[in-house]
């Protein structure tokens, strides 16, 4: 009974860990007033770059340092088009997502098909011998609990310091904000390149631990699912927690049920999770005043220094 | 100056455009090189559905060395862009072309009949129509011989399915797994996961994890990559190649794998155009000489005496002596749907949307 439900909670905490990484980039980024919609491809980038190297040199941290450069990098295509050259960011954010896709089918060719081998990390095992927390920190990849951190610190970085109240006001008047004399091309700059770079951790994650192997088309929309779980957690951290958890555990758990036998249609299973975020969403809408408190105000607008 | 070259031109044109179109789209002589075209809905790796159908075309040119030369086209996901592609290829000289998945059917089936110049030819179809011939293979007899294996090396007597789409030549295709394994274990029971995905290794591989968390510890599918076969090596579980061999990648966990071998079809296709017999077959075939299912691998764990009875009953069924749904076979409410001494025609395998006794799962809505 309990290796069932230590399976249950691994396979819960493994499949939120991508969309945790990159709805937490996304809500940076969006704090800031960029919406990024790239993140499908920005993910799917990470996560060829960090298949490529981790499968030629055999170390995952490698690997997951090129994703975080990769997604960067398509991040800083995004940034240059719509901060500097002031294009609508939900086209530029769609054609990075097509681009990010494309180009990854592209960079993985020769790799569709192979699986990445890996040793468990030293620190997992070593982890395992802990008592109690151990039989579920055992089975899973140090990513996992960086997850955890990353959330902790980007809720002190947004909430408890001074540039984060600076990115927060950038997100709602950056028109203010400059005239207070507060970079706000470069803060958006560094926001943006922050997103990319988690996108492309989520990414890595999926194609060298979660499947451990490349085929096109890898993360299957998880990165749409990252941009609305944002939405989903009124740009607050610690809800994204809940969204991303939420979502990959009805995905997974949805397969449990079937094996268990539930009498359901596995079409409707295969629904549920979506179905899930959308009805949390609606609830959410409901209170206007509650959207109207958290949304940036300035999300999706270009900003131009002399308006 | 102007109108009389255009005219020329025009003339030209028109007149090789009557010469191309008279008569059969045969060899005008016997060294001609036949151009074949073939379009592939997603990329050619080293595994999985669109590797076999590449190992056929390499095949044919082997066979055929200098007399055939082929266009592959990769990773065209849309019907609409692969109907476009198959009449620009007919139109630049193209004899022969093939359709590699079940969804060009339904575009070539009305595609075929209206371009004369080329003969198609679709793998997964369902039956031959005008200018169309299909070829599909007898899954279920591949799954059936591997169903002993699973049920004599099964300790739990639970076996796994990863199932993609509850469509028929999925369903007979599990359905001959537990008949297979329940012919030499008749406590064996069949669990089944719906992933509602050709291909999403993560959902593969956390539906291995949800079967082996039930008890299974045999799992087989229809992978188009190791995940599955990875997945159940991570668990200390048993592993069947179902329609692809990936011992390359799953060292110990597969038990015994099948493949598809659609050099047959490729082969008698081309050798037909080429003699300009060709006309539209409906090729289903499993095991045997000729036929497109080919057991594979297996595990040096597989004892000798398990080894044995499945190469006999896979000999008695290319022989045409044993075939998988010989009655009485109930389904899983009981209801008897082949009758002793019967056994299934093939429009009710086409058709299956029933599961057998002791498979345990829904086919959806």
């Amino acid at each position: 009974m309990t290796d069932a439900i230590v399976s249950m909670l691994v396979v819960t905490l493994v499949a939120g860990t991508p969309l945790l990484y990159a709805a937490l980039g996304e809500l940076v980024t969006e704090r800031s007033g960029v919406l990024n919609l790239g993140v499908e491809g920005t993910m799917l980038t990470g996560g060829i770059a960090g298949f490529i190297v981790t499968f030629i040199t055999g170390n995952v941290w490698l690997g997951v340092g090129a994703a975080m450069l990769a997604g960067a990098a398509m991040s800083l295509l995004f940034a240059i088009i719509t901060i500097s050259l002031k294009a609508n960011q939900v086209a530029a954010g769609l054609a990075l997502t097509i681009f990010g896709t494309g180009l990854s089918s592209f960079a993985g060719k020769e790799y569709v098909g192979r699986s990445v081998v890996l040793e468990p990390s030293s620190l997992t095992t070593a982890l395992g011998q802990v008592p109690v927390v151990g039989v579920l920190l055992g089975k899973l990849h140090p990513l996992v609990w960086l997850s955890w951190i990353l959330l902790a610190a980007v809720c002190y970085f947004v909430y408890r310091t001074r540039s984060g109240l600076i990115l927060r006001s950038i997100g709602e008047s950056p028109s203010s904000a400059y005239a207070i004399g507060f970079p706000v091309i470069s803060i958006r700059y560094l926001a943006t390149l922050f997103g990319g770079a988690m996108a492309g951790i989520g990414g890595a994650y999926v194609s060298v631990i979660y499947a451990a192997l490349w085929t096109e088309g890898l993360t299957a929309g998880r990165g749409w699912i990252a941009v609305a779980l944002v939405v989903f957690a009124t740009w607050r951290p610690e809800r994204v927690l809940l969204g991303a958890y939420l979502f990959g555990g009805v995905t997974s758990m949805q397969l449990f049920a079937q094996g268990a036998g539930f009498p359901v249609p596995p079409e409707l299973m295969s629904a549920t999770p979506y179905l899930a975020t959308i009805l949390v969403l609606v609830l959410i809408s409901r209170d206007a005043a509650l959207i109207r408190l958290n949304v940036p105000v300035s999300l999706g607008k270009p900003f131009h220094a002399d308006a | 100056m102007e109108l009389s070259r255009r005219r020329f031109l025009g003339g030209v044109a028109a007149g090789s455009v009557l010469a191309a179109s008279s008569g059969l789209p045969r060899l005008a002589a016997a060294d001609e090189v036949l151009k074949v075209g073939i379009i592939h809905q997603g990329a050619i790796s080293d595994t999985g559905w669109e590797y076999y159908q590449a190992a056929a075309r390499l095949a044919l040119e082997a066979a055929y060395p200098g007399r055939v030369e082929t266009t592959v086209i990769e990773n065209i996901l849309q019907n609409q862009d692969a109907e476009r592609l198959f009449r620009q290829l007919a139109s630049q000289g193209h004899k022969l072309l093939f359709g590699t998945t079940f969804s060009h059917y339904a575009s070539l089936k009305k595609l075929a009949p209206t371009v004369k110049s080329a003969h198609f030819e679709c793998c997964a179809g369902i039956t031959a129509s005008d200018n169309l011939g299909i070829f599909e293979a007898r899954h279920y007899e591949g799954t059936y011989v591997t169903g002993i294996a699973a049920g004599r090396m099964t300790k739990s007597n639970i076996l796994g399915w990863v199932g993609a789409f509850p469509v028929p030549q999925v369903t007979y295709s599990v359905n001959a797994f537990m008949l297979g394994a329940r012919s030499v274990n008749p406590d064996a029971v069949v669990k089944i996961v719906w992933t509602n995905a050709w291909v999403d290794s993560a959902k593969e591989k956390d539906a291995v994890a949800a079967l082996v968390a039930q008890g299974a510890d045999v799992i087989s599918g229809s992978p188009n990559t190791p995940v599955q076969g990875l997945a159940a090596e991570e668990k200390g579980v048993w592993a069947i190649g179902s329609t692809g061999d990936f011992s390359n990648y799953v060292k110990k966990a597969q038990l015994t794998s099948f493949v598809l071998d659609w050099s047959p079809a490729y082969l008698e296709a081309a050798k037909a155009v080429m003699e300009g017999t060709w006309e539209p077959k409906t090729r289903w075939r499993g095991l045997g000489e000729s036929g497109f299912v080919k057991m594979a691998t297996h595990s040096p764990e597989l004892p000798e005496s398990v080894l044995k009875e499945m190469q006999a009953a896979e000999q008695a069924i290319a022989a045409g002596k044993l075939h998988p749904f010989s009655g009485p076979i109930n389904d899983q409410n009981g209801t008897q749907r082949v009758a002793a001494g019967s056994t299934i025609p093939d429009d009710d395998l086409r058709g299956m949307n029933w599961l057998v006794e002791g498979v345990q799962g829904q086919l959806g809505g």
